[in-house]
């Protein structure tokens, strides 16, 4: 059983060239369970990354604490798997040397590496990539690498920050469904943060609404839409219905950040 | 012509050998046609003549190998020192902010300048020659693999983090390998530099090499051996820049892919 505990964290960005300190994340509480399919919902300058990266360990809050399970987080572990928006897979390993990476940190002998990471290599259907290098893959199968990366880790929790926001729609679609068929079949803990409004409903069980400047979290909505989810409930009342919801939440927020802009 | 248009690569080899002929031709003109002095500037036949009668006769094959010598094995105690302080550098800040002023300092400090000191503690035997190199080499390969090393990117480092590496494993598994091909890069750059030391450092006190070779066809007046040094110099340079090249594609097949 997987919890994760946001508790009163806050990030203040100290001040730099006699510019005012920048608030970017009220106190701010979260409570995620097992199994439990969160998306954070907000515009850009929200906060909504920063408070990933602190879940992640690689950035500290000001004030306030994370814990998993119980164990307060202090820095960057393999038990919070992240998969970031800009393409991070190592240029210098191949697709199955990327994805068995934690693996083989972790001191697993190559068998067991191999054997996982073609398994993983299979579920984002990558199948015949994998002596391929990074370089020779397209965004999306890039990204797809680094979700097998970051699964085949095993993680408590899955972090992704705006995952598939560089992608064309098209392809966004399809991984949306990748990720959804992964969740549906393995269950998994996972947080994941965009700005776009369809994608946060269409994966989410549960989306977090936040507000920009400084970032807090300024509605939850649950998504009470059976699984499995197919590309077709898109149009079904009910998603419109949040969607519509959703936009005017989000369009207050962003209005807000035009205007300071 | 317009701008930043590509050229074929047969193209490009004709326009690269246009101008070695170019440049032979405008030397044939000025030396055969006698606007030249002799004593100032040998022609170019006479150059291949001198060129045959020192490896022939002459024992230039000797000197070229200690040249050689010299340049790789000073280089590859440069390297052998510099390539993992660098790294350390450029890993740890605490180790770039002991060491960066001075290196960046002593990386200004000419080679040549310190012959005469080096001919002091040294002698004028090879470990005077290799020392040489060694100076001019080694604050520069610091200094750049530093810098390498702490521009890796950070978003790799971070995922490696969350994929559980540990610090060591931070070293070993990204910036070690992502600043790999740098490294290489590097060194092949500073090879070149270490080239124009030796000559330096055999122009004086020395008993062998290319530069001594040099030193004494000037005091012959033989231009035709001093211009067949310079060349073999430079192509001596442009050989171990291509297996350079080629060793290094060879080794990063990602960066390439």
């Amino acid at each position: 059983m997987t919890t994760l505990k946001i508790e009163q964290v806050s990030r203040t960005f100290p001040a730099r060239h006699g510019n005012a300190p920048t608030k970017a994340l009220e106190p701010t509480d979260l409570t995620i369970g097992n199994n439990d399919f969160v998306t954070i919902l907000g515009p850009s300058g929200c906060g909504k990354s920063t408070l990933l990266r602190i879940v992640a360990g690689l950035d500290r809050p000001t004030s306030g604490r994370v814990t998993l399970d119980g164990r307060e987080v202090t820095g960057p572990g393999a038990d919070r798997g992240m998969v970031f928006q800009s393409y991070t897979l190592f240029p210098w390993l191949t697709v199955r040397e990327n994805i068995a990476f934690g693996l083989r940190e972790r001191g697993a002998p190559q068998a067991e590496r191999h054997k996982v990471a073609d398994a993983f290599i299979r579920q984002v259907g990558l199948s015949g990539f994998e002596n391929h290098w990074p370089k020779q893959l397209s965004g999306g199968m890039q990204q797809r690498t680094a979700i097998a990366r970051a699964l085949a880790n095993d993680p408590k929790i899955l972090l992704l920050d705006e995952p598939f926001g560089a992608l064309d729609n098209q392809t966004r679609a399809l991984m949306q469904e990748m990720l959804l068929g992964i969740w549906e079949r393995d269950q998994k803990t996972v947080l994941f943060v965009t700005h776009d409004i369809e994608e946060a409903i269409f994966l989410g069980s549960r989306v977090i609404v936040m507000s920009a400047r400084p970032g807090r979290i300024k509605a939850e909505i649950t998504v009470d839409l059976p699984h499995p989810r197919s590309y077709k409930i898109k149009t079904t009342p009910e998603f419109v219905r949040l969607k519509e919801r959703l936009v005017e939440e989000i369009r207050t927020e962003a209005l807000k950040v035009a205007e300071h802009a | 012509m317009r701008p930043l248009d590509p050229v074929t690569s047969k193209q490009r080899a004709a326009y690269g050998l246009a101008f070695f002929v170019l440049f032979v031709a405008l030397w044939s003109w000025a030396t055969f046609g006698g606007h030249v002095s002799k004593t100032f500037l040998a022609n170019p036949l006479t150059m291949v003549q001198e060129g045959v009668e020192l490896l022939t006769r002459q024992g230039f094959l000797f000197d070229i190998g200690m040249t050689i010598w010299r340049v790789v094995g000073g280089f590859a105690l440069a390297a052998a020192i510099a390539v993992p302080l660098g790294v350390l550098m450029g890993a740890y800040k605490p180790v770039e902010a002991f060491l960066e002023p001075f290196v960046s300092f002593a990386r200004y400090l000419p080679a040549s300048a310190f012959i005469p000191l080096l001919i002091l503690w040294a002698g004028i035997g090879e470990l005077q020659k290799l020392l040489v190199i060694f100076i001019g080499s080694v604050f520069q390969i610091i200094l750049m693999i530093a810098v390498t090393v702490g521009a890796t990117r950070r978003d790799l480092v971070e995922a490696a983090y969350t994929l559980g590496a540990s610090d060591r494993g931070i070293i070993r598994r990204v910036l070690l390998p992502s600043s790999a091909p740098e490294i290489a890069e590097i060194l092949r750059l500073v090879l070149g530099w270490a080239w124009t030391y030796v000559i330096v450092a055999e122009l004086i006190g020395s008993s062998s090499g290319i530069g001594h070779m040099i030193t004494d066809s000037q005091a012959l007046l033989n231009t035709g051996q001093i211009i067949f040094g310079i060349i073999v110099i430079g192509l001596i340079g442009l050989i171990s820049d291509f297996l350079f090249k080629a060793f290094n594609a060879w080794l990063f097949p990602w960066k390439l892919a």
